[in-house]
């Protein structure tokens, strides 16, 4: 979707270990940016460029799994690769858990270090896309009215307009009118098409978990 | 004791015809027939006595001839028992011609007793003058001699008539005649006498030996006053008995063989306790001889004067001398081990020279070719002139005890050696990463460049950058690689001067990877102008990394803010350094302070109580002291000091 080339941000504590990642990275046509600590990387980094974080999983005061987290709470979650000398099980498991694209040994296999970065990228774009979509889908919903929103709901949980207009205590065609409005301002020409947006969009989170969840 | 003591009244009463008893028998005079004479019984008793003791003194001295005052007191004993029998003769003389060739005669027993006395008690008593002993000595044989020379005897010129008296019943002869005007040279050697032995007396009385000097020189005083009383009386004429200085010689006789025979008493008492005493030598010998035997010591001397060396066979079984080889100290030394024999003969040197006593631990070499530890100690004996003379010494084996040290030894440094590689394990995840992170860049860096080289013209700076890079890599990895073999190595104790500095920031290079995925601040603060100390660097690393492992493990479970060990070292007087390691964790409990050095002693799930009973013996064996404490701010502290490394041993 974006033209802007992604960018790899590598940030390790150990300087000799950045200059030479970045070295293979960069030979391999890859736009790469270092950084020596986690704090560095999470003040200078371009807020919503594409691309992917390679981080050391042993830093000093922030760490890989502060960075991981901290990175969560930003608009443009990168997707993060954990680097580590040694690697042991219980920050393993944690990193994936947090969703760590993938975990590599510093001596890993360079194939299976691109093949990372190039999955870490492909989800970052991925994931954009789908950011950028459901972003697009709130902006139609929010062109909705409250009342319209009201009748929504209703909608989506499948009840006739008779009973909708029964308990709102409103005509039933004025019911009518507003789900035609509806229907217009969200361009879809189905109920089942309406429901599965107003899900895809997470307008109702409460009462849409009687639905299964995903696509 | 004057023979003839009637003399006077002799001389008083004017000579008379003898008066003889009619149809008296000069052989048998008053003495009734078939009846035993009272008389003959007491003087031949006496005499008798006298003989018995003379034998007795004389076996005495026979058997010893160094025993001069019983021989002595036998001729006492002998004079007295001849002046006894010659007493009887005269109470029974028949005529006046053999009373006085009898009292003739009895002046050589008065002469025999007069010198004998004197010889005894210079002897017995040893006290004394001697010029005084001589004076009687000579005077009495002047009156000797006298008594044969002028008239019928030294009592009288010429013995007129003999005159009965009544005595215990009986009737005995008493003279009467022309006394000798030289009695009188008798009667001042007795006087003489009696000032020889008074004097004697008090000599001995005053030197201590009072019991000795009343019994014989008071005896003998006593005794001759008592005779000389007599004689004078009879003299006067107060009395009419017979001359019976025998009586009381016989009781200073008496007396001195009294105290002779307690004197030979106290030589047998002696003799036995001697006989005891030997007999308990022998035990305590016996006693010893088991002792050293049970024991397994061997025992030498070596006389430096004559160079000779002897020893027990326990001590040739020790040192592998047959029995009857004969000792030389330079074949004792070459027994030594080697790398033992100057060592031991540079400490008997100095006991030779010093204050005489040595101690030695040394191999020996046997024949066979057997190595035997043996102790020794020894103790030097010096002449007037502190010349050394004689050397005692005793050894044992002491092989077993040096086996069990060195096993002890050896479990000490495996314990140590042990203790450091489950430290090392400890570490292993973040030793890994530390040697991971330059592998990894070397391995980028190659990487790297194999694509750089794959283009038509590729750029050699480039190349370079890559190469120097890889080459720094190459070293990080392998410095951590050596710091963690030098702390796996086994060694024993090899101190010298180490720089607290690098010290400490080479252990706290090993940990602070380990600190940092533990979130653990690790602070140095070690002054730059510290002088350095003594000690075995490996060691000394494995107590540091041993202490901020611990204080890391303390913070377990603290919050994140606070998590902290800092290592500080500072001067502690003029001869140490202290080093400190201090966490900011919740302390020692103090119920557990005073145990946390014992071995096996641990407060961890997985812990080994190892690290500070080790860490402890590795510092005492620096001459150092490790304690722990609580810090007031709250957290421990663990402290260790050092002795400075001397200014020469530093170059």
């Amino acid at each position: 979707m974006s033209v802007t080339v992604p960018i790899v941000h590598v940030v390790d504590d150990d300087t000799s270990f950045l200059a030479a990642i970045s070295r293979l990275l960069r030979a391999n046509g890859l736009s790469v940016k270092t950084y020596s600590s986690a704090h560095e990387f999470l003040t200078q980094r371009d807020a919503d460029a594409p691309g992917c974080v390679l981080a050391d999983l042993r830093m000093p005061q922030m760490n890989g799994l502060d960075l991981q987290s901290a990175l969560g709470q930003t608009p443009n979650p990168l997707p993060i690769l954990f680097l580590t000398g040694h690697g042991d099980i219980p920050s393993t498991v944690r990193a994936m858990r947090g969703g760590a694209e993938d975990f590599l040994e510093k001596r890993a296999p360079k194939e299976r270090l691109f093949d990372a970065v190039t999955r870490a990228l492909a989800r970052d774009s991925r994931e954009r896309g789908a950011r950028d979509r459901q972003r697009e889908l709130r902006a139609r919903f929010d062109t909705l009215t409250d009342r319209e929103l009201e009748v929504l709901s209703h909608v989506v949980q499948g009840r006739l307009n008779k009973q909708i207009a029964g308990d709102l205590g409103i005509h039933e065609r004025t019911v009518k009118l507003h789900r035609t409005a509806i229907t217009t301002k969200l361009k879809v020409q189905s109920v089942a098409e309406l429901t599965r947006l107003t899900q895809e969009a997470v307008i109702f989170p409460e009462p849409v978990r009687t639905f299964p969840k995903g696509q | 004791m004057q023979p003839g003591g009637p003399a006077r009244s002799a001389l008083r009463t004017p000579p008379v015809q003898k008066s003889r008893r009619d149809g008296a028998v000069p052989h048998c005079c008053g003495e009734p027939k078939g009846v035993i004479s009272l008389i003959t019984i007491i003087w031949s008793m006496n005499a008798s006595v006298c003989l018995t003791l003379a034998a007795i003194n004389f076996l005495v001295w026979c058997k010893n001839r160094e025993t001069w005052a019983n021989l002595f007191f036998s001729l006492l004993a002998i004079g007295t028992a001849a002046f006894a029998f010659c007493e009887l003769w005269m109470m029974r003389a028949g005529t006046p011609a053999q009373f006085a060739t009898v009292l003739k005669w009895a002046h050589v027993a008065v002469w025999l007793i007069v010198v004998s006395l004197v010889a005894f008690v210079r002897l017995h008593l040893k006290a004394g003058r001697p010029w005084l002993a001589w004076i009687v000595c000579g005077l009495r044989t002047l009156a000797l001699v006298l008594n044969f020379l002028v008239g019928q005897n030294l009592n009288y010129l010429e013995i007129t008539g003999l005159r009965h008296i009544s005595f215990l019943g009986e009737s005995v002869q008493m003279a009467e005649g022309v006394p000798n005007p030289w009695i009188r040279l008798g009667q001042l050697n007795l006087l003489i006498l009696l000032i020889f032995l008074a004097d004697a007396s008090i000599t001995a009385w005053r030197r201590g030996d009072r019991y000795r000097a009343l019994a014989v020189g008071g005896g003998a005083v006593f005794f001759i006053l008592f005779s000389t009383l007599q004689s004078v009386l009879v003299f006067w004429g107060l009395v009419q008995i017979p001359i019976m200085a025998s009586i009381s010689i016989v009781g200073l006789v008496a007396v001195m063989g009294y105290e002779l025979s307690s004197e030979m008493i106290r030589a047998a008492q002696l003799a036995r306790k001697l006989q005891e005493s030997e007999a308990g030598l022998h035990e305590i010998e016996e006693r010893m001889r088991l002792a050293v035997e049970g024991v397994d010591f061997g025992i030498w001397i070596r006389d430096l004067a004559r160079n000779e060396i002897w020893a027990t066979d326990k001590w040739r079984v020790l040192f592998g001398f047959p029995e009857t080889e004969r000792l030389e100290f330079d074949h004792i030394l070459q027994r030594l081990h080697p790398e033992d024999r100057d060592a031991v003969r540079l400490v008997l040197e100095k006991a030779t020279e010093g204050d005489g006593s040595d101690e030695a631990e040394f191999r020996v070499v046997l024949p066979s070719g057997e190595v035997r530890w043996i102790g020794s100690r020894a103790r030097v004996e010096f002449d007037g002139a502190g010349k050394p003379i004689l050397v005692r010494g005793v050894s044992h084996d002491i092989t077993g005890r040096k086996d069990a040290e060195q096993e002890t030894q050896n479990l000490r440094r495996e314990i140590a050696h042990v203790g450091r590689i489950s430290m090392m394990g400890q570490l292993a995840s973040a030793l890994a990463h530390e040697i991971n992170q330059p592998l990894g860049a070397i391995l980028r860096n190659a990487e790297a460049a194999e694509v750089f080289l794959q283009n038509a013209s590729p750029d050699l700076d480039e190349i370079r950058a890559i190469l120097a890079d890889i080459r720094n890599d190459d070293q990080r990895a392998g410095n951590v690689i050596d710091r963690m073999r030098g702390l796996l190595k086994r060694q024993d104790l090899d101190k010298r001067p180490v720089d607290v500095g690098d010290l400490v920031s080479e252990v706290t290079a090993l940990v602070r990877s380990d600190a940092a995925a533990r979130k653990v601040k690790l602070d140095e603060k070690v002054p730059e102008d510290l002088p350095l100390v003594r000690g075995d660097r490996v060691h000394l690393q494995q107590v540091l990394l041993n202490l901020i492992l611990n204080g890391m493990d303390s913070l377990n479970g603290m919050d994140k803010k606070s998590r902290r060990v800092s290592v500080t070292a500072h001067l502690n007087g003029a001869q140490t350094v202290e080093i400190a390691v201090s966490d900011t964790g919740c302390g020692i409990p103090a119920d557990k302070l005073a145990h946390i050095f014992d071995p096996f002693f641990t407060t961890k799930a997985n812990g080994m109580g190892m690290g500070l009973p080790i860490s402890r013996k590795i510092i005492e064996a620096h001459n150092g002291r490790l304690w722990a404490e609580n810090r007031n701010e709250g957290g421990a502290s663990f402290r260790f000091t050092l002795p400075i490394a001397e200014k020469d041993a530093s170059k």
